[in-house]
Parts: C-alpha cells; structure tokens; sequence
C-alpha cells in the first residue's frame, strides 16, 4: 500500500481556494449551480488531483475521481473489503499457488467504443512492471502475465502469493488500461476507462465526469459527477448545508456530533482501514535506544491524541490494523504511565531534558494537533518536543533522507496485513524510514508473504506486531473513521472503509 | 557634501518645516513639553496607558497567566468563558486567557523587534542619502524603491519561504519589508533640515560630517520618524498575525495571535471564543499604536505644537 492514498489526503495550502468555495455559496444558493445539468451530483473534495494516470499517481484527490473511471480485475466489495469479480469473472489457483488463472468478462467495452480484452491486461500489467511506476512492488513475486486467448490471463509466481487479489485489486492504482493506452493519449490529463463514468474535463477549480452509456454494469442514473475542491471543511460543510453539493468528505470532525441531529445532512461514519502513528529515528542516539523509545510509548496517552485530532471518531489502537479486522491483534502492552517512562529513561542512561524534534505537515492538519498533545505529554518526563510544521514536499524529502528525529503520520486504504506491516518494517523496506532492523520480524514477514491458511497466517502477523509494538518500530496511535456526509435525498451511496468513493449506483432525486 | 550654498530665499521655502523661522538656535523638542502636550490629548493618553498595560502584561507573562501557554487537557476542551477560565478554552482545553497573555510577548517581540531593524537600517540609509544627495541618493533610493514595488506581505512570505518559519525570522522578514519606509520617510526628514541655517553654521565652523549627522541634522529630523515607528508597530504587530495566521510566523504550540485566530477559525460558529479574544487582542493593540502615532504626529509638529499649547494656557 505504499505511498498511495497516504499523500494529499487534503491539500490545505491555499487560503484563497476556501474563500472561493464560501463565495459561491452566496450566488448559487439552490439547484446546484456551476456545472452540469439537473442529474449532476455535485461531490465538495478537499484537494484537486495531481493527475490522472492510475499508475503513476499516489495522491488521494486523484483515487476519489478515478475509481469512478476506471476498472480492476477484482475489487473489494462495500461491507467488508473482500475480493469479489469486477473485469474478471472468475478466477482459479493452481495447486501450488504459482498460477493463478482469471476468466475474463466478455462485455465490456472501454470509452471510445473499443473492445476489452486479456491484451488490456497483459499491457496495463506490464507497462506498471517494466517501467516500475508507484505500485512495482506489487508485483514482486509475479513471473509472468500472459494472455492465453482473449478471455483468459494467466499470472505465474515465484512464490506463494495468498494476497494476490488484494496486490491487483485493492484500489484503482491497478487499474487495466486499453493496450497501447500511454502511447495514444496524454494519460496524466486524459483516460479510457471502461468504468461508469467518462472524464469529460478538469481544472483548477473542479473536475467533471459524464455518465457512461455502454458501462458494462448498467449505465449510472445520474448524468454526471462534478468534483468540485473546496478545502476548508467550514465552507465545505455550508455548501452542502445550502444545497450547493450534495456529498462532501470533508467534514470538520468538531462537528460530526452536531450533524448527527442536523436533518440537513445525512452523516455516516464507519472505522476506516487507516492507522496513524509516530517514528522515531534508529539511526540518530538516542532514538536508537530501545528503552528510550518505550520510555515514550509509555508517556503517551493514545486516548487523549485521538480524542484531540479526532472528537471520538478515533479509535486508539497499539498496533496496526483495526478492531473490526479479521487481523486485528488486542496486543496491548502500553498503560500510560510516566513514572515508567522516567525510570525507562534513567535507565536508558539518557540526560533530561532531552530535546525531539517531530515532524508534521500542515496537509494533514490532524499532525499539528497530535504533535501538539503528544508534545505535552512528554513534558513531565523530561522530553521537550520541537514541533516542525513542513509542508509536504519538504516533509516527505527529509523522511526520504533520514533527516529527523521523529515524525507522525498515518497508512490509509490498508487491505491485507502485508499491506500493514510488510513494507514498513521489513529491513530495507520501502518505507522503512526509520531504520527498524530485526531479523525475527523479517521472518515472519516473509512467512506471512505466502502463507495460505489464514488462520496460520493471523497467528504468524500477531507475532510480527507484538514484536513491532515492543521495539517501537512504529508506535501506534489510533485507527480514524471515515466520515462523510450527504444530501438526504442523495440515494444509493454506500460508504466504504477503504475510503474509495463510488457513485456508480447513485440517485438523485 | 556639495558645497555650494544655495541663495538666502530658496532655503526657506524648501524647507519642510516651512512655518517654523530659521533662527540659529534649533527648534529642538523638548521632550517634557512634549510629554505633557501629549498625555493632554485624552485619545493619545489612553491609548498610551492601554499600550503601557499590554507591555507589562508581556514583559509579566509568565507569572500574570493563570496557566501555562501549552497545558493541554482534552476533557475541558471548548469550555465557553467562565469564571475559571474568564476567555474560555480552547480545542486542546488550553485556557485562552493565559495563551492571550503569553502571546503578548510573542506578538510584541517580534513587533519591536522589526520596527527595530527597519528603524536602524532605514534611518541610516536614509539619513546618508539624503545628506550626502547625488549618487549616494540615487543608488541607495533606487534600491529602496526596488524592495517598495513588492507587495508587503508578498515580500515577506518570499524571505520566510527562503530562511524558514519562526518568529525570529518573522521579525527579520517585517523588518526588511519596513526599511524603505524609514529609509524614505528620514530622507524627507533630513533633506529640509540640512539646509538649515544652524547646520551651514556648524558647517562653516569645521565640524565633522559625523558631528553634523548626529548633533544636528537627525535629532531635528527625527519627529517624522518618532511618528512613523508607532504607526510601523501598528503594521508590524498586525503582519506578525498575518503571517502566522498564514502559518509562516510563529509555530505551534507557541501562542500567538495570529496563529490563535487561524486554529480558531474551524471552530467560529461551535465555538466563537477560539478567535474572538485573540482577535481582539490585535485590533486593541493595532488601534492604540496607531492612535498614540497621531497624538505623536500632532505633538510633534511643530504648528500644530504652537497651537496646541497656546491653547492649553
């Protein structure tokens, strides 16, 4: 799960875009205005996206548009994330596991008219593993993608891969493009998907979608979906209290308490597949320490970080994946207790007070929060935290060179415990930017890689994450809520853990 | 310096101060006086002690604050204005009253301090372009009108973008935007003083150009630049709040007002507090610096000075 959906959660940078959205409320009033006809839904999202190549991007912003244009092999289903048929109707696994074969669907044509294919597979495959874009490595135990007549593709490992389906299909990232698609059009402003939706155009203030006739799960009601940015969650939140949008995600989360009896607004929360935690540096002393990191795990209070950033739509956690996950794990072994800490520092031979810098990123404005309270919990036991507010290119540029003491930040749209664990922890991993190195974990991570039973499977990721919440690799806070809101008389939204927004079978009235 | 003395009637008029006679004797302020004049306009008086309070209040922070600036506790969080926390409570619970009072000195601070560098720098400049004329001026002046065509605070965002947040930097980066001000406004000052008779006078007796810049010509030069500090305290106060606001200024968990009013503007219509009392904090501080810059500039000028106390007595 890489980098995906962890960027660009809400680009807050411009003040002048929040005073955009709060003006247009005054003149359009009713009927939602600006674009589109009367079967237009109108979507307020925080952030315009980046672009829009499936392949290439990692921004949010740019997933909340193209999982409305583009198609997977499989995808997860709304209620509990498992893998079901999209473009492939069927699938079987050889008995080794290293073969995996998927019947294609045999109706399905893309946005210019033209037919889809096992081609379109092996291509979108292919172009993603040969010119190692963003999601490579979910394809680092795959052989081979092969075609073996047109509605067949055949996908060889080098190893047992029991989350294949959650490697190909977890998010619109994978998503199978016509053949020979980034030779034939400008992908990072254009698509041809074979979704529900076309992409009709984009700018800097919205980006419009019309409604695909020939889409092979049955044309949308609606006639289109306008994401409009809006990124300041008050103005957000007015605009679909005056009829002006009627879906936001973008909800200030002081507020979901209030909308709860706001007639207005139809409010839904569910526990998302996102974790948000803080890592401290292994190779800068003393953070390399491990008592000295216990000694901070045991001084933070997790309820109080999430109630802070979150008003309850938080659900602390010590380890990784959510409760209402089959893997989640109740390991638990942090009580706050900050004489526990002290002695674990005095111990750890380290002289008070000792300053941490921590860094944040105003994108993600729960960061500056957290930090904010993490910073005084801390306090008593010695520890001064020097709060570094970055914007995000800056942020991700000093994670990328090792060049902090500590940061906080969070993994969203996590599917499989690989997806939790593996690449964070793994030594050398791709996102190991702490510099966590024990070969037990390396292990079990490579254990659980291939492990087909999930019961076994379970039991061997539980070890890897009591091992990871006792090392501190990552220390763990909480697990958020998705959150979103809409318009009463808005029909047929289903809300999603995985945070993927689909308006597929949206009605209006 | 150019020699050549310029015909007796031409060096009257040019003269700023136009009304006030040539005499040998400078036409010094005598501060008392001025004191006096100016403590009896009631608006300066009052905006002066309210200033005098503020700046107590941030000298004092620490021990007039109820609480500490960063003591968060998340059960009394949005506590509207009570008895116990007389401005309410913030998101983290922080007692706004106490982080109103710290952020004094943090608002305060950086504001003297950019008036400081301005003031230092611009007076220099402005009083060595404006003595010595000729390319001296052009090149310095030029320069000044260069940093006065960006816009403020654009000016400002782009110093802080290149050293990075803070509130020493803030103070630097108002401090730069401000210097053209002085620089212009001590040149003014300085090009009708020093045609002055007692400055020839002085002059022709051999003193040093340095004698001359300090004895003489900046201390007659200086109420238009008395003036023009208050009314840049003013700016320099409301700029470190913009900043903030915008986050470049100070940083969190660090009170300050702007940064205050910019956590407080998610939470206007649930809890009205947040930015009120932070808000309002700028407007009393901006107002009285620009009121007390009034009073000042009426003190101060000599007509004006001359009418003032003749109608006091």
């Amino acid at each position: 799960m890489r980098a995906t959906r962890t960027l660009a959660l809400a680009a807050t940078g411009a003040l002048a875009l929040s005073a955009c959205g709060g003006g247009d409320s005054v003149d359009t009033g009713n009927g939602g205005g600006g674009g589109g006809g009367a079967g237009t839904l109108i979507a307020a999202v925080s952030a315009q996206p980046d672009q829009f190549d499936p392949h290439v991007t990692t921004a949010y912003p740019s997933f909340q548009v193209l999982e409305n244009v583009y198609d997977t092999l499989v995808v997860p289903n709304a209620e509990d994330l498992t893998f079901e048929p999209s473009l492939a109707e069927s699938w079987e696994t050889s008995e080794d596991g290293l073969t995996w074969t998927f019947a294609l669907r045999d109706d399905v044509t893309f946005h210019d008219g033209s037919e889809f294919d096992s081609a379109d597979v092996v291509y979108s495959y292919n172009r993603i593993i040969d010119e190692e874009l963003s999601n490579s490595f979910r394809f680092q135990n795959v052989e081979s993608v092969e075609a073996d007549g047109p509605q067949t593709v055949v996908i060889r490992l080098t190893q047992p891969t029991p989350n294949l389906l959650e490697r190909i299909g977890s998010f619109k990232g994978m998503a199978i493009l016509p053949e020979n698609a980034a030779e034939e059009l400008d992908l990072t402003t254009e698509a041809n998907g074979t979704g529900p939706f076309r992409l009709e155009s984009s700018d800097a203030s919205s980006t419009e979608l019309t409604a695909f006739e020939d889409y092979w799960g049955g044309a949308p009601s609606i006639d289109g979906v306008e994401f409009r940015y809006i990124t300041e969650p008050a103005a957000a939140l007015t605009a679909l209290q005056n009829g002006e949008v009627q879906w936001t995600d973008n909800v200030p989360p002081q507020q979901i308490e209030s909308l709860a009896d706001d007639d207005s607004v139809e409010l839904q929360t569910t526990p998302s597949v996102d974790y948000w935690y803080m890592a401290m540096n292994f190779g800068r002393p003393p953070f390399d320490n491990r008592d000295v990191r216990r000694a901070i795990s045991f001084a933070i209070d997790r309820e109080a970080v999430a109630e802070a950033a979150w008003f309850g739509a938080a659900q602390p956690n010590q380890t990784a994946i959510p409760e209402d996950s089959f893997f989640h794990s109740d390991y638990a072994p942090f009580e706050p207790d900050p004489d526990q800490a002290r002695q674990l520092l005095e111990q750890a031979g380290v002289q008070t007070p000792l300053t941490m810098g921590l860094m944040v990123t105003d994108e993600f404005p729960e960061t500056v929060t957290a930090a904010q309270v993490i910073a005084s919990q801390l306090e008593p036991i010695g520890i001064d935290v020097n709060i570094e507010t970055l914007d995000f290119a800056t942020w991700l540029d000093r994670q990328g060179q090792g060049d902090f003491d500590a940061f906080y930040l969070g993994w969203l749209g996590n599917l499989d415990p690989a997806a939790y664990y593996q690449e964070q922890h793994q030594t050398d991993g791709p996102n190991n930017y702490q510099g966590y190195s024990n070969p037990e974990v390396d292990q079990l991570l490579q254990q659980g890689s291939t492990e087909t039973d999930e019961d076994a499977r379970k039991e061997i990721y539980d070890q890897a994450a009591r091992i990871i919440v006792d090392d501190v690799s990552y220390l763990y806070l909480y697990n958020p809520d998705v959150v979103q809101a809409w318009a009463p008389d808005l029909q047929g939204y289903q809300l999603r853990a995985d945070k993927a927004i689909n308006f597929e079978n949206v009605e209006l009235p | 310096m150019t020699g050549q003395p310029l015909p007796e009637p031409a060096a009257s008029p040019t003269a700023t101060d136009a009304g006030v006679p040539s005499t040998s004797r400078p036409p010094r302020p005598r501060w008392r006086e001025t004191l006096g004049l100016l403590l009896r306009n009631p608006t300066a008086a009052g905006s002066a002690l309210v200033l005098l309070g503020i700046v107590l209040m941030a000298i004092f922070d620490e021990s007039i604050a109820p609480s500490g600036a960063n003591q968060i506790s998340v059960e009394d969080r949005l506590q509207a204005p009570s008895w116990e926390h007389p401005f309410g409570t913030d998101d983290l619970g922080r007692d706004i009253l106490s982080r109103v009072i710290l952020g004094a000195g943090v608002s305060l601070r950086v504001g003297f301090l950019a008036v400081g560098i301005a003031l230092l720098i611009g007076t220099v400049i402005g009083l060595l372009a404006g003595y010595y004329g000729r390319w001296v001026d052009d090149v310095l002046m030029r320069f000044m009108d260069m940093l006065f065509a960006f816009p403020a605070v654009l000016l400002a965002i782009a110093i802080l973008a290149v050293r990075g947040p803070g509130s020493g930097n803030t103070a630097l980066a108002i401090g730069i935007v401000y210097v053209p001000i002085f620089a212009r406004v001590t040149r003014a000052s300085v090009l009708g003083v020093r045609e002055e008779v007692y400055v020839r006078a002085s002059r022709s007796v051999g003193a040093s150009d340095l004698r001359l810049l300090t004895r003489h010509v900046l201390p007659n030069a200086a109420p238009p630049i008395i003036v023009q500090t208050s009314i840049s305290l003013a700016f320099a106060v409301l700029a470190e709040a913009a900043l903030s606001f915008l986050g470049l200024g100070t940083q969190p968990p660090n009170p300050s007002w702007g940064l205050m009013l910019a956590e407080g503007r998610g939470y206007i219509d649930l809890a009205w507090w947040l930015a009120f009392f932070p808000g309002m904090a700028i407007f009393l501080t901006v107002l009285c610096f620009n009121l007390l810059g009034d009073g000042l500039r009426d003190v101060l000028d000599p007509r004006q000075r001359t009418l003032m106390a003749g109608g006091g007595r």
